[in-house]
C-alpha cells in the first residue's frame, strides 16, 4: 500500500501514501486539536492511528480505540502487541463483565474498546479512576456510528461525558463516509480533512435491464466480464433468497459461485468464505450482513439490490452504505482497479445518485426522546448531573445539542419523574431540585439498558401469577422490550417450523393471545419476532451449541450469540426488579419452591452459559459457575442430585476440580438438596399446540387476505375489480384469469385474480378463505393469526 | 551567584520557576480526588500537608514536597511548646486525641514519603505579641537546625523554614540558616500579611539577600499576579490550593468575578484545572512535539527531535 522512496542517497524511510503524507505535512495529529479525518477504507488509517499513538505513549500517557466491531477488536489486538512493544495493550469488548480482561485496565497503555464498553466505563467512572484520566488520545473509528438510532445515542453518551470527566483528551474521529464532516468537526471544536485517494482507483457503473426477469441476466453479465479476467465478485442482495437463486443462477452461467447468509450453518459458512479467499470460487451471493467484520477482498462488487431490509421494512440503501460495501473492491497487489456496479430498471434514475460519494450527513440520534431519556437518567444515576439546568448543560453539548435537534431535557426528566426511573431529593437548604436514580432507575443505568425495557419489565413482573410463570414466559417477557437484539423476524414459510418448536414449550402468557399482546406490548409479526426469539434463547439452554441452534432455527450463530447477551443483561435487571427492596423485612425461611428472584437468577446463569434447568442446580453451589457446570454436565453429572451421590474420582476428574474441592463439592450437594433438589427449576405450566397450517404454495395468503376486501362485478367478458387503490380488469384467457395489474405482470397471483376466483365461488380459494376468517379456540396457538393481524401495527 | 535553574528529586526535576498545586488525601475535599489524577499533566510537583499525606494510599507521580503541618499553630486550641529545647506544637483536632508533632516525627515521616521536605516551623501571625513572636522564631530556628543535623536519607530535599515579621526579623532567620546545607529556604506565615504586598516584598527581599544562591519557596500565595511578582524577584516556588477552592466556589481566575452556583461536578473538575493551567501558565492540550514519519535511521545519533 505504500510505496517506499530513497532520501538522499542511501537512507530509506518507509514512505507515506498521498493522503498519509498530507495529514503529516499539516501537523493535524500533533496540533493538539480534535480531528476529523475522513479517508476510503484500506488507505492507512490505522498507520497514522498507530502513530498518534505512538507519540501519547511516548510522553507516558494512555490511549484509547473505539471500534464497534468485536472481529476488529481481537485483530487489532494482536497486531498492536507486537506493534506498541513494551506497552501493554489490551481490548475490552461487550457489556458485560463476565470474562475478567487478560490485562487489568489501568495497567494497559493503549485500550481497544467497544463503545458500549467505554459508556460503561463512564458511567461507573469512579471505578476506573485509575486510568481514565491518564488518557489523552481516543480514537473513534466508525465515526458514522453517530447516526445509528440503537448504537449512537450511547456513544454520544459515552463521548459527552469522557469529555467532561477527562477534558484533557483529544478526540481522532475516522471514517469513510461523513456527509458533514465539517459540521463535525465544528461540533469538536477541532479540524478536519478528507482525502479520496485509494491505492487502487474504483470506478462505479449503472448495468440497465428491461424487464424484471432480466434483472439475473445483467448481473450474470457484469460477473462473468470480471471473472474472464480473472476477478472475483461480490454479489450483494436484500433477502436470503434471492441470494439463493441467484448463486444458482451464477452457477448455470457458469460461474463457481456460491450463496453467504444467516441459513447457512457455521461450518458451511466457513467452507464458502476460505473457498472464495482461496480462489476456488469466484463469485459469492450474499446478504448485507456480509458488511460487518469478514474481510473478503474482491475486484468487482455488485450491488444488486439498492434497498436494505432494517428489521420491519425495505428502504432504499444509504448511499453510505453502498459505498461501504462498495469499498472493498479492488485488491492492492492483485488488481490494478476496483469496479462496483449497481443494477437498475432502465427506466429509473434512482442508481445515479449512488455514483457520486454525496454520503448523507451525520444527524444524532440523541435526537429521539427515548434515547435522550437513557441518557438523562444515566447521567443522574452516575453522579454526573443533580438538577436540570446541569443537565441542560451537559446534554446541550451533545452533537444533538449541536445540531439543535436536542428534545427538551426538563420534559425528559418530568416524564422520567412520572415513570419512577428518577426522583427528586431536598438539598441542603430544603429545596427540593435536586434529581436522584430511583432503584429501577439504578437498575436501568447498571444493565445499560433504556428506561422503556426496565418499566416493561417491572409492568410484567407485577403480573399476579408471575410466580408461576415458566422459563419460557419469562423470556418472552425478556424478548419484548426493546433493547433484546437482534430482531429474528420471521419469514412466513417459517412458521410452520416455528410451531414445530414451540410445541415442546410450555407458557401460561401465550395461552391468551389479547393477554399476551396486552403484557408483552406487542402483537401480529412483532409478537412472532419475539416469539421467535424467545425460542432461540430457550433452545440454546437446552442444547449448549450456538452452531445446532442457528441451524434449527435459520439464523446466524453470532445472532444466537448476541442475543444470549443482550438478554443476560435484561434478565439481571428482571432480577434485581424482583428482589425484595432493602427496606422489606428480614429475610423469611426458604420457600420449598424457588422464589420468582431465584428463578430469574437460574436463567441468567441457563442464558449465559448455555444450561438447561437441571444443570442449572449445580451452579446453586457456591463457587460453581457456568464454566465448571458445563465441565461437570461433560462428565455426567448433569444436576445437583448426581452431584450429591457422584463418585469422587469421577469429580475430581473434570479440569480444575482437585480432589479435595471435589470432596467439598460433593458433601455441598449432599447438604443442599433437601432442600433443593435437581428438579426445583423443572417447569409446569400448560404446553403450547400450535397448529400446523395446511396452506398450500400456490395460493399467497397475504394477498388473499386483501382480496378479501375487494369487489367483483361482472363486466363483459370479464370482471372489474374494485376497492383497492386502482380499479383493475380481469379477463378469462385461455381459461385462466388474466389481470392488468404490475402485480400480475411481475408473474404473480394477484389480489384481483384471487377475488375474481373466490367471487366464482372455486372451491379451494374458498376453502383458504374460510380458514382466514375462522376464529380459533383460545388454547390453540395459531401463529398465522398473528402473521395476519393488522389492528396494530407494532412499532418497529 | 545565583540560585540553581531546578530542583533534582528522586521523582524527577522540578524546573524553575514552579507553581506547585496543593492536594489533600481524605474525604474531607472531594473535589481533590477528582483533581489529582490531572495535576502530572499541569504541574511538575505537587505540595501536600503532613496531616494530609498521612492519608495517602498511593503516592502521586510527581514530585511530592510535604511540609511539615506546623500551620496548624494558627488554630486557638494549639500550643506551641518546646521541649528539650525544641519546638512542638499539640494539635487538638475536633474529633480524635491530640496530636504532638515534633522535628523528628515530621522528619521521620517525610524521610519514608516525601521528595522534598520542610522543617517544624510556627507561624508568627499579624498582631503576635513580641515576646512570643521571638519565642516562636527561636524555636523556628531550633528546629531547622536540628532537621539539618538529623538528615539522613541522602536523596530527600530539604529546606529550611523561614518565619518572620518583617525585614529584619527576616533577615536574622535566614542569617541562622546560611550554612547548614539546607537544599532551599521557604517563608512561610506571608498569607495573612498579603493585603499588604510591600511587606511581603520586604521579607522576601531580605531573605533573598541574605541566601542569594539558594532556592527559595513561599508557602501559600497562588494568585497569578501575586506570583508573576514573586518570581520576578526571585522567587524559585510557590504552592498553592486556591486553584481548588475557588473552583468549589464557583470563581474562574480568568472570569470576571461571577460566581457561577450549582456545578455538577465535572464542570468543578474542569474549573480547577483551568484555574491552575492560567496560574501555572501551563500550555493544555497542545503537544510539545511535532513528529515526523519515521526518525531518519542514519549512523549518526541525532534522531529526528
Amino acid at each position: 500500500m505504500s510505496y517506499t522512496r530513497s532520501i538522499g542517497g542511501n537512507v530509506q524511510t518507509p514512505s507515506l501514501n498521498p493522503a498519509q503524507l498530507e495529514v503529516v505535512r499539516r501537523g493535524l495529529l500533533s496540533c493538539g486539536f480534535h480531528c476529523v479525518l475522513q479517508m476510503p477504507t484500506g488507505t492507512g488509517k490505522t498507520w497514522l492511528a498507530e502513530k498518534a499513538i505512538d507519540e501519547v505513549l511516548a510522553r507516558g500517557l494512555r490511549a484509547v480505540y473505539l471500534t464497534p466491531l468485536r472481529a476488529q477488536a481481537d485483530e487489532l489486538l494482536q497486531r498492536w502487541r507486537s506493534r506498541f512493544g513494551k506497552y501493554p495493550v489490551g481490548a475490552y469488548a461487550g457489556t458485560t463483565a463476565g470474562t475478567e480482561p487478560e490485562i487489568p485496565y489501568n495497567k494497559a497503555r493503549v485500550l481497544i474498546m467497544t463503545p458500549e464498553r467505554l459508556d460503561a466505563c463512564t458511567r461507573w467512572w469512579r471505578t476506573h479512576w485509575d486510568w481514565i484520566p491518564d488518557v489523552e488520545l481516543l480514537i473513534v473509528d466508525e465515526f458514522h456510528l453517530l447516526a445509528d438510532p440503537s448504537r449512537g445515542p450511547r456513544l454520544e453518551g459515552a463521548l459527552g461525558r469522557f469529555r467532561r470527566l477527562n477534558p484533557l483528551t483529544r478526540i481522532l474521529a475516522l471514517s469513510a463516509t461523513l456527509g458533514n464532516r465539517e459540521e463535525l468537526a465544528d461540533w469538536l471544536e477541532g479540524v478536519e480533512y478528507a482525502s479520496d485517494w485509494r491505492p487502487i482507483p474504483l470506478s462505479w457503473r449503472v448495468a440497465r435491464y428491461k424487464r424484471a426477469q432480466d434483472k439475473p441476466e445483467a448481473a450474470l453479465g457484469a460477473v462473468r466480464g470480471c471473472v474472464a479476467d480473472g476477478g472475483r465478485s461480490l454479489v450483494f442482495v436484500q433477502s436470503r433468497r434471492r441470494a439463493e437463486q441467484l448463486a444458482s443462477v451464477l452457477r448455470e452461467g457458469g460461474l463457481r459461485a456460491a450463496h453467504h447468509h444467516a441459513g447457512l450453518d457455521a461450518p458451511t459458512r466457513r467452507t464458502v468464505e476460505a473457498a472464495f479467499r482461496g480462489g476456488s470460487l469466484n463469485a459469492m451471493v450474499a446478504t448485507g450482513t456480509l458488511e460487518m467484520g469478514v474481510n473478503l477482498p474482491v475486484r468487482q462488487v455488485v450491488l444488486y439490490d439498492l434497498q436494505a431490509f432494517d428489521g420491519a421494512d425495505y428502504r432504499p440503501l444509504p448511499v453510505w452504505s453502498a459505498w461501504q460495501r462498495g469499498g472493498r473492491a479492488g485488491r492492492p497487489g492483485q488488481d490494478d482497479r476496483g469496479e462496483v456496479v449497481l443494477l437498475s430498471p432502465a427506466w429509473s434514475r434512482e442508481a445515479e445518485r449512488y455514483l457520486t460519494p454525496n454520503f448523507e450527513p451525520i444527524r444524532s440520534s440523541l435526537a429521539a426522546p427515548a434515547a435522550l431519556a437513557e441518557q438523562v437518567v444515566a447521567e443522574v444515576a452516575t453522579g454526573l448531573c443533580r438538577t436540570v439546568p446541569q443537565l441542560q448543560r451537559a446534554l446541550g453539548a451533545s452533537l444533538a445539542g449541536f445540531q439543535g435537534r436536542l428534545p427538551s431535557v426538563s420534559k425528559s426528566v418530568a416524564t422520567m419523574l412520572d415513570a419512577g426511573m428518577l426522583a427528586t431529593k431536598a438539598d441542603e437548604a430544603g429545596a427540593s431540585h435536586m434529581l436522584v436514580a430511583t432503584r429501577l432507575g439504578r437498575i436501568a443505568v447498571r444493565q445499560m439498558l433504556a428506561p422503556d425495557t426496565v418499566l416493561t419489565l417491572a409492568r410484567g413482573l407485577c403480573q399476579p401469577d408471575v410466580d408461576r410463570w415458566s422459563f419460557f414466559d419469562l423470556l418472552l417477557l425478556a424478548c419484548a422490550t426493546v433493547d433484546a437484539e437482534p430482531p429474528l423476524t420471521v419469514d412466513f414459510e417459517e412458521l410452520d417450523e416455528l410451531a414445530a418448536l414451540l410445541g415442546s414449550e410450555r407458557s401460561w402468557l401465550l395461552r391468551d393471545l389479547d393477554r399476551a399482546r396486552a403484557t408483552l406490548g406487542r402483537s401480529g409479526r412483532a409478537l412472532l419476532t419475539v416469539i421467535k426469539m424467545a425460542t432461540c434463547a430457550r433452545r440454546w439452554t437446552r442444547v449448549g451449541d450456538a452452531d445446532e441452534v442457528a441451524e434449527a432455527t435459520a439464523t446466524y450463530p453470532f445472532e444466537i450469540g448476541r442475543l444470549c447477551e443482550s438478554l443476560e443483561r435484561i434478565l439481571s435487571a428482571a432480577q434485581a426488579i424482583a428482589a425484595p427492596k432493602d427496606d422489606e423485612a428480614a429475610p423469611e425461611p426458604i420457600p420449598e419452591e424457588p422464589a420468582l428472584r431465584e428463578r430469574l437468577r437460574a436463567l441468567v446463569t441457563m442464558v449465559q452459559a448455555g444450561l438447561d434447568e437441571e444443570v442449572v442446580t449445580l451452579t446453586l453451589l457456591s463457587g460453581v459457575g457456568p464454566t465448571l457446570a458445563r465441565g461437570l454436565r461433560a462428565a455426567g453429572v448433569t444436576d445437583i442430585e448426581e452431584l450429591a451421590g457422584a463418585e469422587l474420582g469421577a469429580v475430581a476428574a473434570v479440569r480444575g476440580v482437585s480432589a479435595s474441592r471435589a470432596e467439598r463439592l460433593i458433601a455441598e450437594a449432599v447438604a443442599k438438596v433437601p432442600e433443593r433438589a435437581a428438579w426445583c427449576f423443572r417447569e409446569t405450566g400448560p404446553q403450547l399446540q400450535p397448529i400446523a397450517s395446511t396452506w398450500p404454495v400456490s395460493v399467497d395468503p397475504y394477498r388473499l387476505r386483501r382480496a378479501l376486501d375487494l369487489r367483483v362485478s361482472a363486466r363483459g367478458d370479464g370482471w372489474a375489480v374494485t376497492g383497492g387503490s386502482d380499479p383493475h380488469r380481469v379477463e378469462l384467457v385461455a381459461g385462466t384469469p388474466r389481470c392488468d395489474c404490475p402485480d400480475f405482470a411481475k408473474g404473480k397471483v394477484c389480489k384481483h385474480v384471487l377475488s375474481v376466483r373466490l367471487a366464482t365461488r372455486e372451491p379451494e380459494v374458498t376453502r383458504l378463505a374460510d380458514e382466514l376468517r375462522r376464529v380459533r379456540a383460545p388454547e390453540a396457538l395459531d401463529l398465522q393469526t398473528l402473521w395476519f393481524d393488522q389492528s396494530v401495527r407494532a412499532s418497529a | 551567584m545565583s540560585p540553581p535553574v531546578q530542583l533534582v528529586t528522586r521523582r524527577g526535576v522540578v524546573p524553575f520557576p514552579a507553581y506547585l498545586p496543593v492536594t489533600t488525601f481524605g474525604k474531607k475535599y472531594p473535589l481533590d480526588d477528582l483533581v489529582r489524577p490531572y495535576l502530572p499533566r499541569l504541574a511538575r510537583g505537587v505540595m501536600v500537608s503532613l496531616h494530609y499525606a498521612r492519608q495517602m494510599t498511593a503516592p502521586p507521580r510527581l514530585p511530592l514536597f510535604v511540609d511539615s503541618g506546623g500551620f496548624a499553630a494558627i488554630f486557638q486550641t494549639s500550643v506551641v511548646r518546646e521541649e528539650h529545647d525544641l519546638g512542638v506544637l499539640d494539635v487538638h483536632p475536633s474529633e480524635g486525641v491530640m496530636e504532638t508533632l515534633t522535628p523528628m516525627s515530621v522528619l521521620d515521616f517525610q524521610e519514608q514519603h516525601a521528595d522534598v521536605a520542610f522543617t517544624l516551623d510556627f507561624p508568627i501571625p499579624p498582631g503576635t505579641e513580641p515576646n512570643e513572636a521571638e519565642r516562636r522564631l527561636g524555636l523556628t530556628i531550633a528546629n531547622a537546625r536540628w532537621a539539618a543535623s538529623n538528615r539522613r536519607r541522602a536523596d530527600l530535599r530539604l529546606y529550611g523554614c523561614v518565619q518572620a515579621w518583617d525585614a529584619e526579623s527576616a533577615r536574622r532567620c535566614a542569617r541562622a540558616y546560611a550554612d547548614l546545607g539546607f537544599d532551599g529556604v521557604a517563608i512561610g506565615g506571608l498569607v495573612p500579611r498579603a493585603r499588604k504586598l510591600d511587606d511581603v516584598f520586604a521579607i522576601v527581599d531580605a531573605v533573598r539577600e541574605e541566601l542569594p544562591s539558594s532556592p527559595l519557596h513561599v508557602f501559600g500565595l497562588g494568585n497569578p499576579a501575586t506570583v508573576r511578582s514573586l518570581f520576578e524577584r526571585g522567587v524559585q516556588s510557590v504552592d498553592s490550593s486556591s486553584y481548588v477552592k475557588l473552583a468549589a466556589s464557583g470563581i474562574s481566575w480568568g472570569g470576571d468575578g461571577t460566581v457561577v452556583t450549582d456545578m455538577a461536578p465535572p464542570e468543578r473538575l474542569r474549573l480547577a484545572l483551568s484555574n491552575l493551567a492560567l496560574a501555572s501558565r501551563a500550555t493544555v492540550g497542545l503537544a510539545p512535539r511535532v513528529w515526523l514519519a519515521e526518525p531518519v535511521r542514519s549512523s549518526s545519533p541525532a534522531g529526528a527531535e
